[in-house]
């Protein structure tokens, strides 16, 4: 039935994506919530938290607070925060309460702005999308706000777009990510989502080229390109790094993962002499980078139809539990947006 | 800027009294910060029981989680653990469903189609519902009635509405309601007590069994021992509860207005003397004269082993561990030794501890985990040879911790010693890592 799952657990939602690229920017983060989707977030799907503070802060909403729709608490509220520590600007991130109560976010970065000393950014997530939307909204409302100038191009710098934990499912990702293209010849590596600050934000406009390893960075690499000439290239670079080895000749392949990570797989099953590669994805399915035939997932019984007709199925291992007849390879690819674990563990 | 958490001395405290306690300890009136400390706060589920692992208390249950995909996002840290395989279920609200309340009919049959998959019937279907459906007023006791048609099986709502966590009757309060609105009038027996309060056992050897079976109570039932839905409706024929946690209070006015089942509040102390007091006024209630207890001078005992061992340290205390943080830091002093922060939420009901705490131990400072400003808490500034509580031990990672949250609860004179004997080995670890 629509909307039903007996098998998964429901997978990273908006929130947590925009949360996940604004995470390691130095600014004060609030979920505008009761508490319980903070808890989400931090609890299970930012994996940063337990080991790296942040201003992360639930705005503590309270059942009169969403009836009346007291913005202006909520902003005294933040006005109080931002006094008290360092922060380079503030974000509000929506969940279920202010997208059933019809929160204006642009008001409500209106009457911020005018009360607090600090640029306001707002996403308006609502906890019923998936991660990839949010880390959508949060990088285009980053970029429209903080890289708007042009800036010289510095020979050898280079963006990453898309590289988040929920995203990339590795905790070393970013680090990995630098070591790979200085190999390649980049100078500097900026990972916007692990790793580069609002600085590097800032001057993103100095890229010589970006490089996208997930949909979700698609969009502000279109605007990136289109505001200041950026060019930018779509594929994940880890992605080779989720094969085992195995003998893949001739094999019928279903690849389910992110879509730009699922792509880099095919290419790569492909070189490798895999008969056809199918990939299916749970989340965004950008039709510039879709092949015909690619797949995307709504509901359990898409995937527990679709899984018989391979002989091997590269996928989060959480999956494996809803194909008990399937007979042939099935490779684990963590993802941690659908299971909240990492590559190697 | 001052870079320095917020807090302040017992004393300042006291002198400000109930009625003005400092906006930076309550919560509803600032942002609240969230750090690992507060894990318990903002997701009462991931840690120890929240609404989801609570409403699954009634023996061969299964959750219907109704809400939105966020809403259910940390539930696989539960369903991991073998004991909840196969029992959480999730039907997934969208923005249609919140603007038709189209989700509402699809309830019964998702239901069905649960009880279907499910290779044995179970017990109750709990249906689970969020702030969303807080905020459209849904009436879900109707909704169950329809499912519960459908299937042939009892359909209970459990209330997950965050939005009222401060309010008369917060989600803990509520699920607790629901867990026991399914048992049926029975005949009552003189010789059964239930006790009622928490979701995992009181510690197999606390004496209040004990005690309990000494002046002829014969069966004891906690929601937590009950091995099916039969023993689960025996609670019914009960002579009176125990309540253990005041978060049961609305439960057991339930039992007595339904079942006329009356109720006896105890509280969770550590003070030894004042756990013996309360004994004496249950067996005063009672008509009964309770012996005295060889675990209270094994308690004892335990508790000057300790001091003689490790001398009068410096404890930190937090709240998120069984008990009080104000009445545990106030036992610890009194025991002789001090405390020099404790990480807690100040109301008017833990103000009695606070003033004999202030007669002691004036100069312990007080923070709340959930204020902004403890995002520059530095343990350096602070005293402490032991924490207890996982918060406490969040803010000193380098000293030994007793974290002090496990299911199993701790209750009375076994609770006391256990805590010592907890105590101790961490600082036997702590001396080994040294």
């Amino acid at each position: 039935m629509k909307g039903l799952r007996k098998y998964l657990t429901p997978f990273a939602p908006d929130q947590s994506g925009a949360v996940s690229v604004l995470y390691e920017l130095g600014g004060i983060l609030v979920i505008c919530d009761a508490g319980g989707c903070t808890g989400n977030i931090c609890g299970f799907d930012e994996p940063r938290w337990f080991s790296h503070k942040s201003a992360l802060f639930s705005a503590g909403l309270r059942d009169m607070d969403a009836i009346l729709g007291r913005d202006d608490r909520l902003v005294e509220k933040l006005s109080d925060v931002a006094g008290k520590l360092e922060a380079q600007f503030a974000a509000i991130i929506g969940t279920p309460v202010p997208s059933v109560i019809g929160t204006d976010y642009q008001g409500l970065r209106r009457l911020g702005e005018r009360k607090i000393s600090l640029p306001i950014l707002t996403v308006d997530t609502n906890g019923m999308e998936l991660y990839d939307v949010g880390e959508e909204k949060a990088y285009l409302e980053l970029f429209h706000r903080f890289a708007r100038e042009s800036q010289p191009v510095v020979p050898g710098r280079i963006g990453v777009l898309g590289v988040t934990p929920l995203d990339m499912s590795d905790s070393a990702a970013a680090e990995k990510l630098t070591d790979l293209l200085k190999v390649q010849g980049w100078q500097q590596v900026d990972c916007y989502g692990m790793g580069a600050g609002l600085d590097r934000v800032k001057t993103a406009a100095a890229a010589e080229k970006n490089l996208v390893v997930s949909p979700a960075g698609l969009k502000a690499a279109e605007y990136l390109s289109k505001t200041f000439g950026t060019p930018f290239e779509v594929c994940n670079p880890l992605a080779n790094e989720l094969l085992p080895a195995l003998d893949y000749t001739g094999k019928r392949i279903l690849v389910v993962h992110q879509q730009v990570t699922a792509n880099s797989l095919r290419e790569e099953l492909l070189r490798r002499g895999s008969g056809e590669v199918t990939v299916a994805t749970w989340f965004m399915k950008k039709s510039v980078l879709a092949q015909p035939g690619d797949i995307v997932l709504k509901e359990e019984d898409d995937f527990t139809e679709l899984a018989g007709d391979y002989d091997i199925i590269i996928g989060d291992e959480v999956m494996r539990p809803m194909i008990p007849g399937f007979s042939g390879e099935f490779v684990n690819a963590p993802h941690f947006a659908v299971s909240g674990t990492w590559v190697g563990r | 800027m001052n870079k320095t958490p917020i807090s302040y001395t017992v004393r300042e405290l006291c002198q400000r009294g109930t009625e003005n306690i400092p906006p930076e300890l309550v919560s509803n009136t600032h942002l609240i910060y969230s750090s690992p400390a507060t894990l318990a706060f903002n997701s009462p589920g991931a840690e120890g029981f929240g609404v989801k692992r609570a409403g699954l208390a009634i023996p061969g249950s299964v959750m219907l989680l109704v809400a939105p995909g966020c809403c259910g996002r940390n539930t696989s840290l539960i369903s991991s653990m073998p004991e909840y395989n196969n029992r959480f279920f999730y039907l997934m609200m969208d923005e249609t469903d919140i603007v038709t309340g189209r989700h509402l009919k699809k309830i019964p049959e998702a239901v069905e189609e649960v009880c279907n998959f499910l290779p044995n019937k179970p017990s109750v279907v709990m249906i689970c519902i969020t702030c969303v459906d807080a905020l459209l007023g849904t009436d879900m006791e109707r909704v169950c009635r329809r499912a519960e048609e459908q299937v042939g099986l009892p359909v209970r709502p459990c209330y997950m509405y965050a939005l009222t966590r401060e309010g008369r009757k917060p989600p803990m309060v509520h699920v607790r309601q629901s867990l026991y609105s399914l048992l049926e009038p029975r005949k009552k027996k003189g010789t059964s007590v239930n006790l009622l309060g928490f979701f995992a056992p009181l510690e197999d050897d606390c004496e209040l069994y004990q005690l309990l079976r000494q002046v002829g109570v014969k069966a004891i039932r906690e929601i937590s021992r009950c091995e099916d839905y039969e023993e689960y409706q025996k609670m019914a024929e009960a002579n009176f509860n125990l309540v253990l946690n005041p978060e049961a209070r609305f439960a057991a006015q339930d039992f007595e207005k339904r079942l006329g089942i009356p109720s006896i509040e105890l509280t969770r102390l550590y003070e030894i003397d004042k756990i013996g007091n309360q004994y004496a006024a249950l067996g005063a209630a009672l008509g009964v004269a309770f012996p005295e207890s060889p675990e209270r001078q094994q308690a004892q005992q335990e508790v000057e082993k300790f001091r003689n061992i490790y001398g009068p340290i410096t404890f930190c205390i937090g709240e998120c561990m069984n008990g009080d943080s104000f009445e545990l830091a106030l036992a610890l002093v009194r025991y002789g030794f001090r405390v020099s922060e404790i990480y807690g939420t100040l109301t008017a009901e833990n103000h009695v501890y606070l003033r004999r705490l202030e007669e002691l131990s004036p100069e312990t400072r007080v923070f709340s985990n959930l204020e902004p400003t403890m995002l520059y808490y530095d343990c350096s500034q602070a005293e402490a040879d032991l924490t207890i509580g996982k918060d406490s031990g969040y803010y000193h990672p380098a000293c030994p911790n007793v974290p002090w949250n496990q299911d199993r609860q701790p209750f009375g004179y076994a609770g006391v010693r256990k805590l010592f004997e907890a105590l101790g080995h961490a600082m036997e670890e702590g001396r080994n890592h040294k």
